[in-house]
């Protein structure tokens, strides 16, 4: 708990200064509107410009009373198929999902790029020239295509995050798998280590580490490529499928309100892997009962060697 | 794969001079650059003596070491390995290697990288268990078991690695510059240990080091390299008696066979500075 404080606390502060920078932007931004709109005789519950500011219907920046109504009006009810708490959660699972696809085939691809300089060369060059294709362009033929063979749904969403997510995670893990440093090796063969015990022993368990950076990459790509999906297809669901929704009705407060939720969520996902990785890796821990023990009478102290 | 039982090495403990654990003849090392690491190396070494190789950087000592361990190939000359050629005895598992960095596993517990040998070799799992902690407790660490390795002194560290060295039992051990990255006072500690785990456990020991004190303490012969091309200068015998202790490095004949290893390095430029 305390650990979660720690990091709430400059996390808060950076939040205060933001809204405190935030407030003078908005009254800039919205002013001239407000005043278009008093001089054009809307139906204007206020007098002045700087009072209308913060009351338009599509203001150029919602004020924080107007993004804290509209947080209300999006949230509740929690079940609504319109609510964000539902529809988040959808895009969340088209994430994991996509995360867990990516790591899957990226693990195959690294383990190929590591063993078989003949397959790096060949097949490299193709998985970056994949990942320049703008995924907005290629999401909604993807949909299609997974369509004929009756794949709907959530899954092609789930795909298409696993399709930029995969990336990171085969570069990641690719240069985890060659982190062993050559001592190390050389003590495997030593012991006449298969190459598969060399995979087991060595490299794999020193490739953890680099795996969850991967994975903290990977994560928030794969947030994107979900609801980047849900945008340009036809969705049911999502964080995307709300943002079309909005925009096609100009609300403007809800696409921030939404916008902000969807940031929210990555940092969410994002410490679920952080939780993950600290469960997942116990020799990094440092905890307060294994502090670094002292050493015996005529042992002096040293700390390891590079 | 291995079976349960260790790999042994049968050379018999009665006439080591008849047949050497270790035999080197007319070895040469040619690296793809063109530089001459190793030319003509003879060297017999018999069951139970504790081996240094001293010289300065660059004379060849690691390069004999892990041309021994078939680590790499020579570009002439043979090796026998207790009646092996060298890749039969690393596949015969017939030597441990302690490098000049403890080269643990971050992830697995001291008790962990201990067993790593072991398992890689297929031992039962209680047998494991049951030699990893006996070699812990040849270093005196059993206390650390559950520790990983970042919590330990780089002395400590590198005592866990000799512990896995010797935890599948192999008769040779071979050492390069495991205590070079150490200060002095630890160095001198682990010395004298490394001298009690000669001892105890009868291995034989190949040793590459740049210390002279560290040499003549050690050893029973020193081996002296000098550099450009790599080549064994003389092999000096240090009789001094058994069990060493601190006050050995206080003697006379202490002093004297440092003076001749001197002398030998002097005498093959190996004190010259040209790097």
């Amino acid at each position: 708990m305390t650990r979660i404080s720690v990091n709430l606390v400059p996390m808060l502060v950076v939040a205060v200064i933001a809204l405190a920078l935030y407030w003078p932007l908005m009254y800039l931004a919205n002013i001239p509107a407000a005043q278009r709109a008093l001089d054009t005789g809307a139906a204007l519950p206020c007098k002045t410009a700087v009072e209308c500011a913060t009351q338009l219907r599509s203001p150029v920046l919602p004020s924080p009373e107007q993004l804290w109504r509209g947080f209300g009006n999006l949230m509740f009810p929690l079940y609504s198929p319109n609510a964000i708490s539902i529809n988040a959660a959808v895009t969340a699972l088209e994430t994991i999902v996509g995360l867990l696809l990516a790591a899957i085939v990226g693990f195959f691809f690294a383990i190929g790029i590591v063993a078989s300089r003949a397959f790096e060369r060949s097949l490299l060059p193709w998985i970056v020239a994949s990942q320049t294709v703008p995924i907005i362009a290629i999401a909604p033929m993807l949909v299609v295509l997974l369509g004929q063979y009756g794949v709907q749904g959530w899954i092609p969403k789930a795909i298409i995050a696993a399709y930029i997510a995969f990336f990171p995670i085969a570069i990641g893990v690719a240069k985890g798998l060659r982190s062993p440093d050559p001592l190390s090796l050389d003590l495997m063969k030593t012991y006449n280590a298969s190459h598969w015990q060399t995979y087991l022993k060595l490299r794999f368990p020193a490739s953890v580490p680099y795996l969850f950076t991967a994975f903290k990459v990977a994560m928030a790509a794969a947030l994107i490529g979900a609801i980047v999906a849900e945008i340009s297809t036809i969705s049911f669901h999502g964080i995307g499928k709300m943002l079309a929704e909005n925009s096609r009705a100009s609300d403007v407060v809800a696409m921030w309100v939404i916008m902000i939720s969807s940031a929210v969520l990555g940092i969410l996902l994002v410490a679920l892997v952080n939780w993950v990785e600290r469960l997942a890796t116990p020799w990094r821990r440092a905890k307060p009962a294994n502090k670094p023990v002292v050493g015996k009478p005529g042992m002096p102290q040293k700390r390891g060697v590079g | 794969m291995m079976q349960s039982d260790t790999p042994h090495i049968q050379t018999p403990q009665s006439n080591p001079k008849a047949s050497p654990i270790v035999s080197a003849q007319n070895l040469s090392m040619v690296f793809q650059t063109g530089t001459v690491a190793l030319k003509d190396a003879n060297l017999e070494i018999a069951q139970g003596e504790f081996i240094s190789l001293i010289g300065p950087s660059g004379c060849g000592k690691t390069t004999l070491l892990r041309l021994l361990a078939d680590l790499i190939k020579p570009t002439a000359g043979t090796i026998q390995i207790g009646g092996k050629n060298p890749e039969e005895a690393r596949k015969s598992r017939a030597y441990g290697y302690i490098f000049q960095a403890p080269t643990l596993m971050e992830w697995r517990t001291v008790f962990a990288n201990v067993m790593l040998p072991l398992e890689v070799m297929n031992f039962p799992q209680a047998e494991r268990k049951a030699r990893a902690e006996k070699m812990l407790a040849l270093v005196g660490l059993e206390k650390f078991a559950k520790n990983y390795p970042w919590q330990l002194s780089g002395g400590m560290q590198q005592r866990v690695s000799i512990a896995r060295a010797l935890a599948f039992d192999p008769q040779l051990l071979f050492m390069d510059e495991p205590f070079g990255a150490l200060d002095e006072i630890t160095r001198e500690n682990l010395n004298l240990e490394l001298l009690r785990l000669w001892r105890e456990t009868g291995k034989t020991i190949i040793f590459v080091t740049h210390s002279i004190p560290e040499a003549v303490f050690l050893s029973t012969r020193i081996v002296v390299m000098t550099p450009r091309p790599g080549k064994i200068e003389t092999v000096i015998p240090v009789n001094l008696p058994q069990p060493r202790t601190f006050d050995t490095r206080e003697t006379a004949e202490f002093f004297s066979i440092a003076t001749d290893v001197r002398e030998a390095l002097r005498k093959g430029h190996g004190y010259e500075v040209t790097e």
